[in-house]
């Protein structure tokens, strides 16, 4: 067990020096006992604990593999889930240096934000809604600090689900003016359209993949609080981008956001 | 070099009757698109002296990524007429198709002509209602294979159309959420925006490749404004649903 635990605190620190230098590191998985998914979760809460501990500010969560296609590609058939941070967060169109991202790539998605806690065992879709205050449009820069992106699901797991950074537009709106499951979403990067999808690509809803991030968070004894955004996942296939890439996304009735690409840095 | 403009669009026709594949024209004989346009005019022509109607046009090739994946750079189109209109909600019998597919689209009802170098603004103007749709195509080539003269030949594969309820309160149609279901089973996702990057955009277009051909659209004609995801293959017994945002749905049955 302790021999567990170095080696959980030893895998987390590859992948914080890999995000600190900017140099990927080797994948994981070949550290990790095969298929424990559970260990990897420990690797990525190491990290939290770490991260937290230095006075980093957690700010919601995220929820990835919310693609049927893309759980089928990493042989899983759950999503998974990272941690945000309020120094993560961009303003709609704020310029994002290159130096800051590691392998950068977007992706669409509806994040939501809530008025009150979800401490509830196993919270339903009900409640969920209940609990959201707004929803805002937005953009997941996804990254990955594993060289070459060369990922398998526990690799993903453990480097906090490949987050990047987030990028929220608004102005924010109500869950009862919008159709969350039919809202169409496009992406374009410099006009040309390079995403498309709805709201439905997201395990059905949206809504279900919030749902199933609050259970699980109550699960693990860290529940989701008022104030608490959560990235609720891709609505469309994730595109790469450059540097100086401008990338919009609009979902029909929520809104567009933008993300914005500093020029390349020697 | 002379084609055999009305033997071939016989061959086409006959596959289509009978629901036997054919091989490639392309095999046997190279076509330009005007070429191959001209046999798909032929074939109509047959269909139209059994006594079909002629009702609209069909846009083909209109997402960007499935006109690169055709290593195409423009968007082809196709005739409809009244026979091709499978009634909403019906049971369509397999054995009318070779190896049918399903596309979700939206259809345009056009309430007055719209010609040759009409706008956005005037094609806008020009639509009496939107509707979601179904396009069920079935290439009459073996193993869906074809050249772009081929299936532009083929009248671009069309063979059938479901439509829903026709909306003519228009809102904004640039990016309507799309889904496409088969059997309760989620298939297609995708958005109105993947249509030439707005749906009006193959409105204006079918406006001038029609109007060229010296077939200006008409009122009351269907112009459907092509696939707004990729195709799917169907079988006997499924259930195909196409949702899209704000409306409605359009659905239809295939039997033995």
């Amino acid at each position: 067990m302790s021999g567990d635990k170095e080696k959980i605190e030893a895998l987390a620190k590859r992948l914080r020096e890999a995000e600190a230098s900017g140099v990927a590191c080797a994948p994981l998985r070949d550290d990790m006992p095969e298929g424990d998914l559970e260990f990897a979760y420990e690797v990525q809460n190491a990290n939290t604990r770490h991260y937290l501990g230095v006075g980093r500010r957690a700010t919601g969560r995220k929820v990835g593999l919310t693609a049927k296609t893309v759980q089928d590609q990493l042989g899983v058939d759950q999503p998974d889930f990272g941690i945000l941070y309020a120094d993560l967060c961009i303003g709609d169109g704020e310029e994002v240096a290159m130096s800051r991202v590691m392998q950068p790539k977007v992706e669409a998605e509806v994040a939501l934000v809530l008025e009150h806690d979800l401490t509830m065992e196993n919270p339903t879709v009900a409640e969920v809604i209940s609990a959201t205050a707004y929803a805002l449009p937005a953009i997941e820069i996804v990254c990955s600090r594993i060289a070459n992106w060369d990922i398998r699901i526990q690799d993903t797991i453990a480097d906090n689900a490949s987050l990047g950074l987030y990028v929220l537009g608004g102005p924010k709106r109500k869950l009862e003016d919008l159709d969350l499951r039919l809202c169409g979403m496009v992406m374009e990067n410099g006009g040309d359209q390079v995403s498309v999808g709805a709201g439905l690509a997201c395990l059905g809803n949206p809504l279900n993949a919030a749902a199933w991030l609050a259970a699980k968070m109550v699960e693990i004894g860290m529940p989701m609080r008022a104030g608490d955004t959560i990235m609720t996942g891709s609505l469309g296939a994730m595109a790469p981008v450059k540097p100086g890439s401008v990338v919009e996304a609009r979902i029909n009735g929520l809104g567009s956001v933008r993300a914005v690409f500093g020029p390349e840095e020697s | 070099m002379s084609v055999d403009i009305k033997g071939l669009a016989a061959r086409l026709d006959e596959a289509a009757l009978n629901a036997e594949a054919i091989p490639q024209l392309a095999l046997e004989v190279e076509l330009i698109s005007a070429q191959a346009y001209e046999i798909q005019a032929a074939i109509i022509a047959r269909r139209l002296g059994r006594g079909e109607k002629r009702n609209g046009m069909k846009m083909g090739l209109t997402s960007r990524a499935k006109a690169l994946q055709m290593g195409v750079e423009d968007v082809i189109w196709g005739r409809i007429t009244d026979a091709m209109v499978v009634e909403e909600g019906a049971a369509v019998s397999m054995s009318k198709y070779v190896h049918p597919r399903v596309e979700p689209e939206i259809a345009f009802l056009l309430k007055h002509p719209l010609p040759v170098g009409a706008t956005a603004l005037e094609a806008q103007n020009a639509i009496a209602a939107v509707a979601p749709a179904i396009e069920i195509i079935d290439s009459r080539y073996k193993d869906f294979k074809f050249s772009l003269g081929d299936v532009i030949a083929d009248n671009t594969s069309a063979s059938g159309l479901v439509i829903g309820p026709w909306n003519s309160a228009i809102e904004d149609i640039s990016n309507l959420g799309v889904a496409m279901s088969i059997n309760g089973a989620v298939r297609q996702v995708g958005t109105t925006a993947a249509i030439l990057g707005h749906p009006i955009r193959s409105l204006v277009a079918a406006a001038d490749l029609s109007g060229r051909a010296g077939e200006t659209l008409e009122e009351g004609w269907i112009v459907m404004a092509g696939g707004a995801t990729a195709a799917e293959a169907l079988s006997v017994g499924d259930h195909i649903v196409v949702e899209v945002q704000g409306l409605g749905r359009a659905a239809f049955k295939i039997e033995a």
